[in-house]
Order: structure tokens, then sequence, then C-alpha cells
């Protein structure tokens, strides 16, 4: 308190009148600059329309035969595809299933018909010779044949097709 | 003392020498601070959508084809669903949760004398049907007289054999009455553009095959249609009052005489009086039939004749009911008014959504042939205007020329401001008060026009508006403006821009927003354009139910922007 009473005693002996009469003070120059930056900021400044990031490029739908799909098995950061009765599907989101590693790894980058048809995800339900005909699926049964139709079904409301699988030496034929 | 002391007590003269210097004009620095940031806190509006909902306006396809763009389509169409395939018509009786019909064109006149069917203050409210002739006088038509006209005249029509009906008239009631009689009694309906050479019409006869005409005497040079188009069986002049009491049955000797003529007021009054007062019954009527309209492009071609299907047009009555945000649709409470030719299909969709939304409806024979925005309103005030951009122009420059003060320079700034920075329409206040006199003279009491349609005809060479120009308009009317892309064979538009998009770029001709609900836009690579990873451009493909034959090249080449809006290159 004492502190206090010192200092009101201190300013009260100041002469009456001290304060300048200038607009120029350090204290109105200070506001100035606050007031007229706050209008430039509130009232002036353009801003551009909202912007959102670009998208990302649509992929080019492509015809594969069984040896340019090869490369697309998800090793070396490539995507993962597979074809489904000569439709290739994107599963990149799927990579855990059907990526490297995965349980449906043997599928990617090839043509998983009659794997998926037969409920087997072995080595030999893939179609060896990559430049040969594909795999026309004329053996198999109709449980085989409504199955298949359920996966067909399950990736197309799931993952996008990106194209088409074609034999060697086809690729041409629309 | 320790050093904090003193530090303190620095730091406490310190602030007391500073505040020491108040003055007057300080008082004067802090009440201006303050007053600006109450005025800001008061006067600050939300904008009128979100802004990032015009960042992206189309969704464009994951997967797109070798020499083609991604296909692109509204936000309320995703890719997957079905496109706007119609009116969504409940009949009564049908299950509350079960998809309606798409409908057809007699669904909205249907619609249009039983009223607002949605449960609130507005139910069973229906909207009135306006002519506007001269300056003053504006007559308003019972809508169970115009069933009336509907029900006699396709009865006629049919009676006397005919099947492919053309018509040839203004912007009028009759137009309209012969369009839903068309679509009612099974017949073929062929709108001709109004005004046009003599050589023209016949042109448009013979190829449309019509076998009657319906038209205004004086505009439609019968004798020569008589001599040069033999198949003309039937023709129904539609007579103003003033010439009511001539004889126009007669047919002039020597011309003619395998063509039965009367007149449109004849048929209405020579019939018992309660005579065509039901339409006919829904159960059991027959599948539409199309309608054709001849598709003006520049003068002195010859026109491109368009075969519509009813599902054409009910997709693209459906999609512009619909590309209105849900608060702001047409109601009981507008008025519409085509202030462009009937002919256009853009204008006649939007008309039609306006009888179906119950709102009511203008004609004034003289406002397309006009071009002018005053003319166009003369003795009516619109709330909805579709009109044409040389209109929109010509507007544009008298007004502008008038804006020169430096009052009214910067009012134009702080509204256009309000307009691209904040996006909300500006509001009134005493500041524009001052400003409306300067307004364009359109829409006297008491109506506010809130809406106008304006559209770019691909290859008719109508002017192009700027964003700039839009944005001045908004201003200057008050209303928003929605710009759209139209091309012969698609019905209605194929992009228009949003309701809420305001924004402002630096062009020559403002962008077309996105695609409607009827239709996706896809650009094919051409030699020049090619589609790239980076952007899309080439020539525009427009598909979807309200397109003649499903898919077109409109032939002009387009790029997607990138808050995909389609805009020319």
């Amino acid at each position: 308190m004492d502190y206090v009473e010192q200092r009101m005693a201190q300013e009260a002996a100041k002469p009456a009148g001290g304060a300048s009469d200038s607009l120029f003070t350090p204290l109105n120059l200070a506001l100035l600059g606050l007031f007229l930056y706050t209008t430039y900021t509130l009232l002036l400044k353009p801003s551009p329309p909202a912007a959102l990031p670009k998208e990302e490029p649509a992929i080019v739908f492509r015809t594969f035969t069984p040896r340019t799909l090869l490369p697309y098995n998800g090793e070396n950061n490539m995507p993962v595809y597979l074809a489904v009765r000569g439709r290739v599907f994107d599963v990149t989101r799927g990579r855990n299933f059907y990526g490297p590693g995965g349980p449906y790894a043997n599928f990617a980058g090839r043509d998983a018909s009659r794997g998926l048809a037969c409920g087997s995800f072995d080595e030999e339900m893939l179609t060896k010779d990559l430049d040969g005909p594909l795999d026309t699926l004329a053996d198999l049964g109709r449980d085989e044949m409504e199955a298949l139709q359920g996966w067909e079904d399950r990736f197309s409301e799931k993952y996008l097709v990106v194209g088409k699988l074609l034999p060697v030496g086809e690729e041409d034929k629309a | 003392m320790g050093f904090f002391d003193n530090l303190l007590l620095q730091l406490d003269e310190d602030i007391t020498g500073l505040f020491g210097q108040w003055n007057v004009y300080t008082s004067l620095i802090v009440t201006l601070f303050v007053g600006l940031l109450t005025y800001q806190i008061f006067t600050r509006r939300d904008p009128d959508t979100h802004p990032l909902l015009l960042a992206r306006q189309a969704q464009a396809s994951p997967v797109r084809n070798e020499g083609e763009s991604p296909v692109y389509r509204s936000q309320s169409a995703p890719h997957g669903m079905p496109l706007n395939t119609g009116l969504n018509v409940k009949d009564l009786g049908a299950s509350k949760w079960a998809r309606g019909r798409d409908g057809d064109l007699r669904d909205i006149w249907r619609q249009a004398i039983a009223g607002v069917q949605d449960e609130g203050p507005a139910k069973g409210k229906t909207g009135r049907i306006l002519t506007v002739l001269g300056t003053e006088h504006v007559t308003d038509h019972a809508l169970d007289d115009i069933t009336r006209q509907i029900n006699l005249i396709g009865q006629h029509i049919s009676d006397q054999g005919g099947n492919r009906v053309v018509i040839y008239l203004p912007n009028s009631v009759e137009l309209i009455a012969t369009l839903f009689a068309c679509a009612f009694y099974n017949m073929t309906a062929i709108i001709l553009p109004f005004d046009q050479p003599d050589d023209a019409v016949i042109s448009m006869l013979r190829r449309s095959a019509a076998d009657t005409v319906v038209t205004a005497p004086g505009s439609f040079p019968f004798d020569i249609v008589v001599k040069n188009y033999p198949s003309l069986r039937q023709l129904v002049w539609v007579v103003d009052e003033g010439s009511k009491h001539m004889d126009w049955n007669e047919v002039p000797q020597g011309t003619g005489g395998s063509v039965n003529v009367s007149t449109w007021q004849d048929i209405i009054t020579d019939s018992p009086v309660d005579a065509g007062k039901v339409l006919p019954p829904l159960e059991g009527q027959k599948e539409p039939r199309d309608v054709t309209i001849f598709w003006q492009s520049k003068p002195g071609t010859v026109e491109e004749m368009v075969r519509f299907t009813a599902a054409n047009l009910v997709s693209a009555i459906a999609s512009q009911i619909f590309t209105l945000p849900t608060a702001q649709r047409m109601g009981p409470e507008d008025l519409f008014l085509p202030a462009d030719s009937l002919a256009n299909t853009h204008t006649l969709v939007l008309t039609l959504a306006a009888l179906y939304s119950n709102a009511s409806v203008a004609f004034n024979s003289v406002a397309p042939k006009a071009n002018d925005l005053a003319v166009a309103t003369r003795g009516i005030a619109p709330t909805i205007l579709v009109t044409t951009p040389e209109a929109l122009l010509k507007t544009h420059r008298e007004t502008s020329s008038a804006l020169t003060s430096v009052i009214a320079r910067n009012l134009h700034w702080l509204q256009t401001r309000d307009l691209t920075q904040y996006g909300v329409m500006p509001a009134a206040s005493l500041v524009t008060g001052w400003y409306d006199r300067l307004r364009p003279a359109i829409t006297a009491k008491p109506g506010k026009l809130r809406l106008i349609f304006a559209a770019e005809r691909v290859g008719a060479g109508t002017p192009r508006l700027s964003s700039t120009t839009i944005s001045d308009l908004r201003i200057y009317t008050g209303a928003r403006i929605m710009y759209a892309l139209t091309s012969a064979k698609v019905a209605g538009a194929a992009a228009q821009t949003g309701f809420y998009d305001y924004r402002v770029f630096n062009d020559e001709c403002s962008h077309f927003g996105p695609p409607l609900t009827s239709t996706e836009i896809m650009l094919r690579d051409t030699a020049e354009h090619k589609t790239t990873d980076a952007l899309s451009k080439g020539e525009i493909i427009v598909r979807g139910p309200c397109v003649a034959g499903d898919e077109v090249a409109l032939g002009v080449v387009g790029v997607m922007r990138d808050d995909n809006t389609l805009a020319y290159v």
C-alpha cells in the first residue's frame, strides 16, 4: 500500500496539462497503426476464392494382356490389379489382402477368375502360359460360376474397373 | 530493492508515462476503433453457401478412356447412380414411399391445376396465368378456362384428323395450351420459332411433315403456304380481341379449298358451356408423343429440327427444378416471366418447370423480340425471369453508363465486395438506398425480382457474358443470375452456374457451372486440345436422359476448370 500511495503522490505532484496535445504522440501513433491495420485486414484486403487441392488425375482405362498386367502386383510401389473374366480391377485399396504378403497375393497382376470361382488361392489356379489364350472357364460347374459372379459383383461395388484383359495378339481388337 | 522490484517500478512508470499521453485525439482514435469493431460484428453475415462447395462443383469419374476426359457429373447425381429421369409424380392413392412415375407433359398441367401437394401453409395453392397486353393491361386467365381450351382445341384438331400440329405463335397462353392439347389428345406438337421469313416457315412445315397449323393472322403467309405446301389439312387462327368480329373462317377464293379453317375463339365459344371441363383420365392414357422443336442458329442458316421425347423434356424439367436450393425453389409466391422465345427449349423447359411448381406465369408476346428487360417487364413485376444475354448486356451498358459519380462507383465497389469476398447478396441498407434510383427500371411493385436465367446458345452467336458483367448485373438488379450452356439437342441446359455462385474471375466469357442432374459432360480430344492428367479439355460431349438421342457432341471446345465448372477454351 505504501508503494501505491507513494506513486499517487508522485503523479499528483506533476504539473497539470503536462500531456501533449499533439496527434503524434507515441500512444496515438500506435493506436492509429492498429486501427489502420484492422481496417485493412477487415475491409480492404482481397482474398481469392476458396480453392481445394487439385484432384487426383483419373486413371486411363487401358487394355492389358496377361504379360502387361504382370507388373501390377503391388511390388516396387506399383498398384495392385487383378483380372476377373476380362475386367481388370484396381484393388490397391485392398492391398492387405491382394498385395505382397497378403493371403490372395497370388492373384495380384494375374487373371484371378478360376481361383475365385473355385475358392482356391493356389498357384495352379492361374493360367501358366502368359502368351496363350485366356482361361475360358468352360469346364466349371454352375456353383463355381455362381461363386465367381458373387465375387465379381462385390468387386464392381468396391473397386474400380481400370481396364480390360485380352490375350496377347488381340490387343487391337476393341 | 532487488532487481525485479526495479524492473517492475520501471514498467509501472513507463505504462503510466504512455497512458499519460492520452489526449483528445487518442479518445477519437479509440472511438473509431471500437466503432469499426462493432460495425463488423453487427453487419457480419454468413456466406450464402459454404465457399468450399463452390471450390469443386462437379464430380469427375475416377477412370477415363484414352482420348477423353473423365466424365463429369453434378454433385447431386453421383457416379453409379442414375441421372435425374423425371418428375417423380406420385399418383393419388399410391404408396407414400414408392418411387413416383417420371411423368410427361400431361402431368405438368394436372399438377398446375391441382395446386401444391406438399403439406404446409401453401397446400392447394395454384399459380395464376397472366397475359400482358401493351404497357398496362394484364389479363388473368382462370385455370379452368385454360383446361377447357386445352380439351376443346385438342378434341377439335384430333376430330379433324390432325396428327402433326405446328404451333406458330408468339409467347402466349394459346401456345402453351396447344402444347398441352397435343399431349392430352395424342398429337405431335411442333414448335416453330415465331416471326420467320415466309420461305423459312414453308421449309419448316415441309421438314416437319405437318398437317395442322395453329397460328395468328398477320404473321402466317396463308396464301403462299397453301400454294407451296399442299399437305396442309387444317388451320386454326388465334384471333386477338380487336379483330374477333371478322369472318376468319372464310377461305379466299381460289386458294386452299381443301384446308379446313377455323378460329380458336369460335371453337371455344361454339361448344356447349359444359363441354371440355374435365381432362382425359390418367388411366389408360396412351404413350406420350414427341415434341419437335426447331433450333435457330445464326440468321440465314437452316434451322436444326430436333425431336424430343416426352422423357427428354421431363428429365430436363426435373433437373431445372432440382438445381435450385430447396429453400429457393419456385412456388405459388413466384411470378415467372419468359422474356425469351418459348421456341427455345431452355425457356420452354423453365416455363414448364414453373407451371409444375405452381408458380404464376405471365406471357408477353413482345418480350422476346424487344431484347430489353425494361420493355419485357412493363406492366408486370416478375420474381423470376428468363431472358437473353443480349437483353442483359443492354441493361448492363445502360446502367453502368449512369454510374459515373464517385459515390456511386464506391457503393458499387462495396456491393461487389459483398458478393465476391463474403459470398452474400448485398443487403438493402440506408447507404444503398441512394444507389437504388440508378438501378434499371425493371419490376415495378409488388414483386421483387429474385432470379434471372440466361443462356448461351452454342453456335448461335449469342453475345457472351463475362463473370464481371454478371456480377455487376446481380448488383444492378438485386437478383441472382444463373447462366447456362444450351444446345440444339439438349432439352433445357447442359450446364448451368450455381444459384449461390457469385465469384468473379478474369474472363471474357463466364464459366457455365457444373452439369445439371440430368446431364453428364465429357470432353473428347480434338487435334488441338487434348486432355492430360493436369487438365481436361476437348470437344464438349453431353449425355443423359434429357439429350435427344442420348449423346451429342456440341461442336465447341470446352475446358473443365479447377473448380470443375465447364467453360469455353
